[in-house]
């Protein structure tokens, strides 16, 4: 299903100030879907994913309303087409 | 020839403030914060084949750390699409935080000492970069643990006529140097104190906090460890205890100026970490660590609890600099004789960097 992803504000300044970004076309995971977000605004992938490939520790990704953290990660799949993502409440 | 006006690039814990005085002058001029709610440890000026190119590492918690350059003294910054600094896949590690940004001896030669504890170097003036592989298969790096700040490589000192010649200081594993320009890394901690471990005088596992080269003897460093004061005069090879008539041997950052002096700020032990006594004093050397005389001249003396971090020492010419975790600022103009607050409520002070402009 097209999803559409909704960034953090913090996010604006690697996504050329959207804060919503619709993506059509047909996604299996959490994976499929950022590299599709990529595409647009590649400034956002070393701010989302670690160089191990994995999701930034204090970011968060929530599929619907559910934590792909909790889940598998990037390859959890869509199973609603609202995609979130947040920066963690940490920091000091 | 024209004197010169100062730059300071002060990161702190909420993003780097520049401040600009004019020559002959005593009024600072302060900018920021650039990166405002991201934290910078390290920022460098490279006024190299006339650039006037402002370096700084701001690092998010949240999305990462990454190096930025502005070209116009800070009125804008570039944000590459990918970032500069990043950690080969095949390590498995990420990059948490970028500490030092220097210059080799050629100039389109730059260093950037990280953590996890590596070293990056560009030859192309910062285009880009790559991991050094040398200290990175290093047999000690695997046993290297970190301190208290994590496990950084965050302090790099090159020659300016020898590009073979680099000197690095990690927290904890120690001083490590290469003669070949970094293929190979030799460990050089030779009298250098590890109170915390059961072999207190390891080849390597010291907590070194800071090194800093005398500006005219090549071969003469001194060192600011967790927990003791040396002197080298043999390239940072072999370490001499200089902690005589100091209030204590904690500490953290530490320059020398273009007179020789070296210049310290005490803290009363790794159990309390801040000033002794409450009495913010900067220890000065001009004897190269023989004897030490405080320095209190415009610093307050009653109440003063203040954390000075390992690169928030600085010195250009006989003017000398540091920042507190309380963030106020401090400069001297007369080689520590006496002291001005310069800004007494910046964020915490992650560096401070001076130069003449």
């Amino acid at each position: 299903m097209s999803v559409t992803v909704h960034l953090s504000g913090y996010l604006k300044p690697f996504s050329g100030g959207e804060t919503e970004i619709a993506l059509p076309g047909e996604y299996a995971t959490v994976g499929d879907v950022l590299d599709s977000l990529w595409q647009q605004h590649l400034r956002l992938r070393d701010r989302i994913l670690a160089e191990t490939g994995e999701i930034r520790q204090h970011v968060n990704i929530f599929v619907g309303s559910d934590d792909v953290k909790r889940l598998k990660g990037l390859q959890t799949s869509i199973k609603s087409n609202e995609i979130h993502i947040f920066n963690a409440v940490s920091g000091g | 020839m024209a004197e010169k006006g100062t730059l300071l690039l002060v990161g702190t814990a909420k993003g780097l403030f520049i401040l600009q005085r004019a020559a002959g002058t005593e009024k600072w001029s302060i900018v920021g914060p650039h990166f405002a709610g991201r934290a910078v440890y390290s920022a460098f000026y490279d006024e190299r084949k006339g650039r006037g190119d402002l370096w700084a590492a701001a690092t998010s918690w949240h999305f990462g750390a990454e190096l930025l350059k502005s070209t116009d003294m800070g009125a804008t910054w570039d944000e590459p699409e990918r970032m500069r600094i990043k950690m080969p896949a095949n390590t498995k590690k990420s990059l948490e935080n970028i500490w030092q940004i220097a210059p080799g001896a050629d100039a389109d030669t730059l260093y950037v000492g990280a953590q996890p504890a590596s070293l990056f170097e560009s030859y192309d003036g910062g285009e880009t970069f790559k991991l050094n592989k040398g200290l990175w298969v290093h047999p000690h790096r695997k046993k290297w643990t970190p301190g208290f700040g994590g496990l950084a490589v965050h302090t790099v000192i090159t020659d300016k006529k020898d590009p073979n010649d680099i000197k690095i200081a990690i927290s904890t594993g120690g001083v490590y140097q290469t003669a070949d320009g970094g293929e190979n890394w030799q460990v050089t901690n030779t009298g250098v104190k590890a109170y915390f471990l059961p072999d207190q005088y390891p080849e390597f596992g010291q907590c070194v906090h800071k090194i800093a080269r005398h500006p005219k003897k090549k071969n003469t460093y001194f060192l600011q460890n967790h927990h003791g004061v040396y002197r080298s005069r043999d390239g940072a090879t072999t370490w001499q205890e200089i902690e005589s008539g100091l209030p204590s041997n904690f500490g953290f950052g530490i320059t020398v100026s273009d007179a020789g002096s070296v210049f310290i700020v005490p803290l009363d032990s790794d159990g309390k970490r801040f000033t002794c006594e409450g009495k913010l004093r900067v220890y000065r050397s001009r004897d190269e660590g023989k004897s030490w005389e405080p320095l209190a001249k415009g610093l307050p003396q009653k109440n003063a609890y203040e954390v000075i971090l390992r690169d928030s020492v600085a010195s250009v010419g006989n003017n000398i600099f540091f920042g507190t975790k309380n963030g106020k600022l401090f400069g001297s103009g007369d080689d520590g004789d006496s002291w001005k607050l310069i800004e007494g409520s910046l964020p915490e002070i992650c560096c401070v960097k001076a130069y003449k402009i």
